[in-house]
């Protein structure tokens, strides 16, 4: 701990020079020669039955080499093995427009591009839904055979006594609040490059992916191939936030054009299908109801959620339990019932997005639990603290918490805002706002539960000294990588340049579950300590041989091995690591990570979804400008403290707070995604409005360490739990600048222009009843 | 008036890419950043959209940063194209990516060339700019990792650490 | 190539002259003219047009002059936004269009875009602004071909809206467009560029080109707001410019137009009314309600029409109110790089 605690500001990214001079290699940069293009014919019907798929004047095009529609997909995939119910291209049915029904290689893009054009194709169209209610209706034709209602998933959950918390409260309040669905936006259009030798029967797949052994899984799954024929291999990925933690259509459909074509086969979606190939937050419709005592102190909880989540499972299930199941964990609950509706739609399908299942129903909580305490009179920041969790404890719902650092992140913000001495003494037109979040440190029950531990990280130490670490983790910007050469040096008393880090390729690393729900810097970084002790330990006995010590006066620290007890005595790093080579050879050792059964949640069906080793915590408060002629809401500043447990790297930690409570900002104030009967309206980085420099602001980031009993160095995660706080702060300032109450997601001009319009009327309202008194 | 090159649909251009005169045969409709990434294989130089909405494609053209899905290759002929390669020398990082290296400008890095040579179009033209320029600046180009902060902040060290 | 939407088939000449450039466009039957290109080429990667040539006037050195004579600055079409943007003699001397230049889309557009390009930008539509897959999908409208207009599908016309930010600045300092034609060159006041279509927005010949702005000289303030979702690289949800002058304290000139709510960049009718008048509560009032009845904003955008409304009109109170205030500073010029 000495040298994390005396590099306090944090260490650069081990791969950031590559990506500052352009070196770095993302998949459409890797080497394409000799690679035929593929290219996706999507559905123009939004829901239909397909009749034909003619592709034989497409397949005489000279130059084209390959081509498929769905009956070439025989095998449906999906994230959860419970739900796959979908294929690479559209088979029998098409459930959304932009969904693919057949795809193309050909020697060039104008030749694919040719070949598409040709391609006939003939359906009988079906009543379509675009909301969750029409889907729900009860004459709603099903999008799928088996999901009558069109509901895909419903989840009830009672923990306490919910009736008697209410009648014990004070004051019980209840509000609808919508969300629109947003997306990812990463900044990297997908893009994948399949090469498959038909003279070994490899393939070999380079791919936009954060979870590489997903991607691996699924095409052995859906080419109906030996997994071990298959090599998947992460480039540089430009940004991810839950878009590519699913696999996705096209990923598999290049692989299969690649087998078709016995070659190499390049894919490059537009910005348009990166839109469309979505995978996102869903639209969420909440009714919260809480009940709150005179004394600040929440006595019961009564939610429900609506999601629409598109035309396939995909991840469903799991959001739709994360709603409910993260209502807990930030607070001390009594009581709560959870009621959540997953419902299908003919619009591309929803899936995991940072602070997945979470953000919406954190907002509208935190929204409400803002209004009730205004109307008891209570300050913002004094209903949370009467209601903190003390740890170690376990929820209702039995998730574990075992640090809870959240006082002191209410403590930090409340000062570094002025809270105290500026809120309510802004001029009208501004105001200050503020809210909690928390988020999970890693699912502790992986979706494909085998039994294996749930990291593995090798490490290697070879002759020349250098010390190697192979993890299956994607570094998709996060700086995962860089965690895991802090972790390895830090244990094994190096500087950090003497670690090198190899990711992500599943013929060198081992496996790994992959960039999701903030897991890697937990359980990987886990991992990565037992890996560097284990070789310390061999190290040490080596060294404590040619020292002619025993193992237990054998300090490592520095690059060095010392005897404790005898000065002077001790050799280099690399004298012991040739020590150790003697009779072994070159040394390889594997550290692993296990959530053990307890932290896995509770038993009730879907118990597993929210269960972690640690939760984050956040709160913030966010001083926003309103401009009431135009609706215009300017976020002047932002205080945000998160208590990641430990800073590993705390330049990491701040560049990921400052990059959750930023997009948590995107979704508050502009983002959404928009369909006009089905076509997307919004697939393009114009209409799909994310905030420039010039919407940011400066952003003032704390981290509080609350030390974790079971985190790597006492971490927890940092790059998710700050994004749910923010819209709730927001929406908060906007009340407590012009005394307007907004009820939507996101607070773009025209929405806040019509809740001044209601308010107005309600004045005047008010008004004309105060004069007739 | 109607120019025409030697191969059909082609004609000779030259560009001086990265401080080196070089001669392609460049169809009229060939973008300049299909001609950086694929004719000059400069795929430092991203794609983020379809067209002109995301700052990534964004070099320097006659000292001026421009988005270069925007601009025809063929009108580059005879100018000065600088990509992300071409910045710092001799195996040295330029003061821009050592300062967008060392505070952490670059998360997933995609953004990253385009966000340097809007930035270093700036600096070429004002030395010592205040946090509001340097935000207008990059107004076109898009972030989604960082928020923007440490990209101000690695704009500003690396005015701070001079030429 | 593997990239995605590239550009289609297309030879590219470029004429030195004028002339040259007017003998292009009657020789080429399918052509579009080329300038900066920030909203052409968008358009031809989306299909939008199908030219076979573009013209670049880029070449044409004439277009690229400004040149301040007495009364009048002479603007050259192939002038870059970003020139007017950074010039402190358009700044001082005709302030709206200062502002209208600083706040073009994003930097970048700004400097590869130029003053005709602007001022013969498409209309938009979000029906029309869309990709070859989906205009095929959704049904071709007016604009693309198609027998209907997905935003009124009862009406006859194209309600694609012009949304270019120099035109009302150009039409609020009463300025003239020349145009250059096969017969020599005419000039049009600026509001007689535009006709009310979407489909064809601009009062231009197949075989005319804009060459040149003239902004007469003027004791006149004026003044430039646009309201966006974003603060930058996005299309207006309104824009409002505003030449008046006042003597005595009282109006005796006033000009008001408005872009993003028609196919054509709105001068307003009736503001004569409110010469003679102190800039007051009343005034500001009236101000707003021309130009709220006047705009026809239409659901060519997915922000609802009815605040594109409210917000031309909020705009043009606030900026009317500015510029009529003792001490008028440039009004809506956003921060701009030095030069």
């Amino acid at each position: 701990m000495t040298k994390l605690a005396g590099t306090r500001d944090g260490v650069p990214l081990i791969d950031g020079i590559d990506k500052v001079t352009g070196r770095a290699r993302y998949t459409a940069d890797l080497d394409h020669r000799g690679a035929f293009v593929g290219r996706i014919l999507r559905s123009p019907c939004s829901h239909a039955q397909i009749l034909r798929v003619d592709v034989e004047r497409a397949r005489r095009l000279p130059g084209v080499v390959a081509i498929l529609t769905g009956e070439d997909c025989r095998v449906p995939y999906g994230v959860l093995p419970i739900a796959m119910n979908e294929y690479p291209l559209a088979r029998g049915k098409v459930r959304y427009r932009g969904e693919p029904v057949a795809a193309v290689a050909a020697i060039d893009a104008e030749t694919a591009a040719r070949a598409l054009s040709l391609i006939e194709f003939e359906v009988r169209e079906l009543p379509a839904y675009y909301e969750a209610d029409q889907a729900r209706a009860a004459d709603a034709v099903r999008i799928h055979d088996d999901k009558p209602g069109n509901l895909e998933r419903e989840v009830h959950h009672t923990f306490g006594d919910v009736a008697a918390g209410f009648a014990t409260a004070d004051l019980v309040r209840e509000e609808v609040i919508d969300c629109a669905e947003v997306n990812h936006a990463q900044i990297e259009p997908h893009a994948a490059l399949a090469e498959f030798d038909p003279s070994t029967g490899r393939l070999t797949m380079q791919s936009v992916s954060q979870v590489t052994f997903y991607l691996h899984m699924m095409l052995a799954r859906c080419l109906e191939m030996d997994e071990s024929r298959i090599r998947v291999i992460k480039p540089f990925v430009g940004g991810g936030f839950g878009a590519r933690v699913e696999v996705l259509n096209f990923e598999l459909v290049t692989a299969m054009l690649a087998r078709a074509a016995g070659g190499k086969v390049s894919m490059e979606l537009s910005r348009e299908e990166t839109f469309i190939t979505h995978r996102a937050r869903p639209q969420t419709r909440i009714r919260v109801k809480l009940g709150l005592g005179r004394d600040g102190r929440l006595r019961a909880c009564e939610c429900e959620v609506v999601q629409r989540g598109g035309a396939y499972a995909g991840y469903g299930v799991i959001t739709i339990l994360y709603a409910g199941s993260l209502l807990h964990g930030l607070y001390d609950l009594p009581a709560v019932k959870y009621d959540g509706y997953r419902v299908y739609a003919n619009l591309p399908p929803c899936g995991a997005m940072r602070g997945h299942g979470s953000v919406d129903t954190r907002h509208a909580f935190e929204v409400l639990l803002d209004r009730m305490a205004r109307e008891l009179g209570l300050d913002p920041f004094e209903v949370r603290r009467r209601n903190l969790l003390h740890a170690p404890t376990r929820t209702l719902n039995e998730l574990a918490i075992n640090s809870y650092g959240l006082a002191e992140c209410l403590d930090r913000v409340e000062a570094a805002s002025g809270w105290r001495t500026r809120r309510g003494r802004l001029p009208r037109g501004k105001g200050l706002g503020m809210a909690c979040s928390h988020y999970v440190s890693g699912a502790a029950k992986p979706i494909h539960w085998t039994g294996e531990p749930h990291a593995v990280v090798n490490v290697k130490v070879d002759w020349d000294g250098s010390v190697t670490a192979f993890t299956g983790a994607a570094d998709i910007g996060q700086g995962s990588s860089t965690m895991v050469a802090i972790a390895v040096a830090e244990t094994l008393g190096l500087p950090i340049e003497q670690v090198r880090v190899i990711a992500a390729d599943s013929a060198t690393t081992p496996k790994d579950n992959g960039a999701y729900s903030s897991r890697i810097t937990f359980m990987v970084g886990n991992a990565a300590i037992d890996a560097a002790r284990r070789l310390r330990r061999l190290l040490t006995e080596a060294a404590a041989r040619r020292l002619e010590r025993d193992p237990a006066d054998i300090d490592c620290a520095d690059g060095r091995f010392r005897s404790l007890s005898a000065a002077g005595r001790e050799i280099s790093f690399g004298e012991a690591v040739k020590a150790a080579l003697v009779d072994q050879g070159t040394l390889t050792v594997k550290g692993t990570f296990t959530c053990p059964p307890d932290a896995q949640g509770g038993k009730h069906r879907g118990g597993a979804v929210g269960s972690t080793m640690g939760f984050s915590y956040a709160a913030q408060v966010v001083e926003v400008s309103v401009d009431e002629d135009t609706g215009r809401i300017s976020v002047d500043r932002v205080w945000v403290a998160l208590d990641c447990g430990f800073a590993i790297n705390p330049l990491a930690v701040r560049g990921q707070i400052e990059g959750a409570v930023w997009m948590g900002m995107g979704q508050a104030l502009m983002e959404e995604t928009r369909y006009l009967d089905g076509m997307p309206a919004h697939a393009s980085f114009l209409e799909y409005r994310m905030p420039t420099s010039l919407d940011s602001p400066p952003i003032d980031a704390q981290i509080v360490e609350s030390i974790d009993p079971n985190g790597p160095f006492g971490a927890k995660e940092a790059s998710e739990g700050a994004l749910a706080s923010f819209a709730p702060a927001l929406v908060a300032a906007i009340a407590d600048a012009i005394g307007v109450d907004l009820d939507v997601l996101p607070a773009t001009p025209d929405r806040v222009l019509d809740a001044v319009v209601a308010r107005r009327r309600r004045e005047r309202l008010d008004a004309l009843a105060g004069g007739g008194r | 008036m109607f120019e025409s090159g030697p191969v059909p649909g082609k004609r000779l251009v030259r560009i001086r890419v990265n401080g080196r005169w070089r001669e392609d045969a460049v169809a009229d409709d060939q973008l300049l950043v299909d001609y950086l990434r694929e004719t000059a294989g400069l795929t430092g130089t991203k794609t983020g959209c379809d067209g002109g909405e995301c700052g990534a494609c964004t070099v320097l053209v006659d000292d001026e940063p421009v988005p270069s899905c925007l601009t025809l290759a063929v009108r580059c002929e005879g100018r000065s194209v600088e990509t992300i390669e071409g910045l710092g020398a001799g195996g040295r990082l330029h003061r821009l990516q050592r300062a967008f290296h060392e505070k952490l400008g670059a998360q997933c890095g995609y953004c990253t060339p385009g966000m340097i040579m809007a930035a270093e179009g700036l600096l070429r033209r004002r030395p010592d700019p205040s946090e509001a320029e340097i935000r207008e600046a990059l107004a076109g180009n898009l972030c989604r990792c960082t928020g923007y902060v440490k990209i101000v902040e690695s704009v500003r060290a690396a005015v701070e650490a001079g030429a | 190539m593997t990239a995605p939407l590239p550009l289609p088939r297309v030879r590219v000449i470029r004429p030195a002259t004028v002339e040259a450039a007017i003998a292009a466009r009657a020789e080429c039957p399918q052509h579009e003219v080329l300038a900066g290109g920030t909203d052409l080429l968008v358009n031809l990667r989306r299909g939008l047009l199908a030219p076979t040539v573009l013209i670049d006037i880029t070449g044409i050195a004439e277009l690229e002059e400004i040149r301040t004579t007495g009364d009048r600055t002479r603007i050259g079409a192939l002038v870059r936004l970003a020139r007017l943007a950074e010039d402190p003699a358009i700044a001082s001397r005709h302030a709206a269009l200062h502002a209208a230049a600083a706040s073009v889309a994003a930097p970048g557009h700004r400097r590869l875009g130029t003053v005709g390009g602007n001022l013969c930008l498409q209309t938009r539509c979000i029906y029309f602004n869309q990709s070859a897959w989906w205009r095929a999908a959704n049904g071709a409208c007016l604009k693309s071909g198609g027998e209907v207009c997905h935003v009124a599908p009862e009406g006859e016309r194209c309600h694609a809206a012009f949304s270019g930010d120099l035109a009302p600045a150009l039409i609020a300092l009463d300025a003239e467009i020349e145009i250059a034609g096969p017969g020599g060159r005419r000039r049009v006041a600026c509001a007689d560029l535009y006709h009310e279509e979407g489909r064809a927005h601009l009062r231009l010949a197949a075989d005319e080109l804009v060459t040149a702005i003239e902004v007469p000289a003027s004791a006149a303030r004026s003044g430039y707001l646009k309201e966006r979702i974003r603060r930058s690289f996005d299309f207006p949800l309104a824009g409002v410019a505003i030449a008046c002058r006042t003597e005595g304290g009282r109006l005796n000139a006033l000009r008001i137009s408005v872009t993003g709510t028609n196919s054509r960049p709105l001068l307003i009718d009736g503001t004569a009314a409110l010469l003679g008048r102190r800039v007051d509560e009343s005034v500001l009032t009236a101000a707003e309600k021309l130009v709220a009845k006047q705009v026809r904003p239409m659901r060519t955008t997915l922000f609802p029409a009815n605040h594109r409304r409210s917000i031309a009109a909020a705009l043009t109170r606030r900026l009317l109110g500015a510029l009529a205030a003792p001490a008028a500073a440039e009004v809506g010029a956003p921060p701009t790089e030095a030069p």
